[in-house]
């Protein structure tokens, strides 16, 4: 009894010595030497993994910065507060970056979008899109499938009446749902100043026939350029803004009340 | 000779499949199925553990435990075995493939506690194979589960563009669909006996 007692201490004693020196010797030759920079940098980010840094993760845009192969500002998503952290652990100098914020240029909400046909399938944007051209009259407007909603990551898109609205609290400005929409109608902007105005249509036909289209599109009128001395103008039959210049224009709202087609926002 | 071999191998991946008629490591069946790469990763990461167990827990059990008359400590000493073949693994990965390693993430640990492997040198020890056909069938077992995991990782990234009702999203449609695989693997049961 005593016997097979002291040799099972002594075979499992054997077993786990003789394991731990062959983890010991395998663990020399595999060693990977990790600087713990990288480790506490990819916990500073927000790891979403939204690719606006041009990484496709948090954690290989965390490596390139331990090796000093990247700038430590173009974390988009985690903003100013996440790029000082940044900053503190590399021990670099970073210049304060100017707010930016996804704009969605199309203004007609499911109540004034027109169809040419009624669609039942797969139901995605991009689905829609594919199909003829999408449902809508207006082959550049929103088809509101939410596309944008499902692909951004931190939840400040919602859909209201089919159409998405941005909480700019939370948009971080990554640009997953420019990529996201099939007609292009999101962008990403710089808001410069307190005065903020867009042109929320993306309708590049002649003016009459965009009217037709859709109540709320622009129809190239050219009424905004002449009130904002050329801050807005008319290019390809559809409104733009120079948004750097937007600071210059004493009443903005003024400006938006005007429009015949109400497709000027402004906050 | 070699007849009986492919017999093995084939019963261990196919008709006797652990994960589809013997549930084991349903664990990472479920977790770790989401992306191809990922399942195919995971699946030979467990056949290489599954492999090298057999024929270990085979030499240690034979040499060892039989020897000095201590059946009782296969348990202790076989999860010995793989608890160190997992670390091994481990380390081999991350130094290899960082972002699989980041993928896989704490169900490579867990390939310790998968109980797939400690059920595959249990029914070696108690089928009393031979060190050959004890390898054999850590390899068939080995090629079963990766083939499952693939399957079932295959059927998930087609369900991302499905319209499942709502209640069933997630957990749900995926233990339906692993009952329906199971189903269709049971199917194969009757062509080999054992």
């Amino acid at each position: 009894m005593d016997k097979t007692i002291i040799i099972s201490i002594a075979s499992m004693a054997g077993l786990g010595l003789f394991f731990a020196s062959v983890l010991a010797l395998v663990n020399q030759k595999l060693k990977v030497k990790e600087d713990p920079r990288v480790e506490e940098i990819a916990n500073t980010l927000p790891g979403v993994n939204c690719g606006a840094c041009g990484f496709t993760n948090c954690h290989e845009y965390a490596e390139a910065l331990v090796k000093n192969e990247t700038q430590a500002d173009l974390c988009r998503a985690g903003g100013e507060e996440v790029i000082k952290r940044l900053s503190a652990i590399l021990g670099v100098e970073v210049t304060e970056k100017v707010k930016e914020i996804a704009i969605v240029h199309c203004g007609a909400d499911a109540s004034r979008r027109k169809k040419k046909a009624n669609y039942s399938g797969i139901k995605t944007c991009q689905a829609v899109h594919n199909t003829f051209g999408g449902e809508t009259l207006c082959s550049y407007g929103c088809l509101g499938y939410g596309d944008c909603m499902k692909a951004c990551p931190f939840g400040a898109i919602t859909m209201v009446k089919g159409l998405p609205v941005i909480d700019k609290n939370k948009c971080t400005a990554c640009g997953k749902c420019v990529t996201s929409c099939p007609r292009e109608i999101i962008t990403v902007d710089k808001i410069e100043s307190e005065k903020f105005a867009y042109v929320a249509c993306n309708n590049l036909d002649k003016g009459p026939e965009a009217g037709k289209t859709c109540p709320v599109a622009c129809i190239a009128c050219g009424l905004c350029q002449k009130l904002t001395d050329g801050v807005f103008h008319v290019e390809n039959n559809l409104a733009q803004v120079k948004y750097d210049k937007i600071k210059d224009i004493e009443n903005v709202k003024e400006v938006a009340s005007k429009c015949p087609t109400k497709c000027i926002y402004s906050f | 000779m070699i007849a009986n071999l492919v017999l093995i191998f084939i019963a261990a991946a196919i008709t006797h499949n652990f994960v589809l008629t013997y549930f084991l490591g349903i664990c990472p069946f479920i977790g770790v199925s989401r992306k191809i790469e990922q399942a195919v990763g995971m699946g030979l990461a467990t056949t290489f553990v599954m492999t090298l167990a057999a024929t270990v827990t085979w030499a240690i059990y034979h040499f060892i435990l039989i020897r000095f008359n201590l059946p009782f400590l296969q348990y202790a000493s076989f999860i010995i075995v793989i608890a160190s073949l997992v670390q091994i693994v481990e380390m081999f990965i991350k130094k290899v493939s960082p972002p699989l390693y980041r993928a896989l993430g704490i169900y490579l640990p867990l390939i310790t506690t998968n109980c797939a492997i400690l059920g595959l040198t249990l029914f070696m020890v108690l089928r009393e194979y031979t060190f050959l056909e004890g390898l054999i069938f850590g390899l068939g077992a080995g090629a079963g589960f990766t083939l499952a995991l693939v399957i079932m990782a295959g059927i998930r990234e087609e369900l991302e563009c499905c319209d499942i009702p709502k209640p069933l999203r997630g957990a749900g449609i995926t233990l339906i669909i692993a009952g329906l695989l199971a189903l269709s693997f049971m199917g194969f049961g009757g062509l080999i006996s054992k």
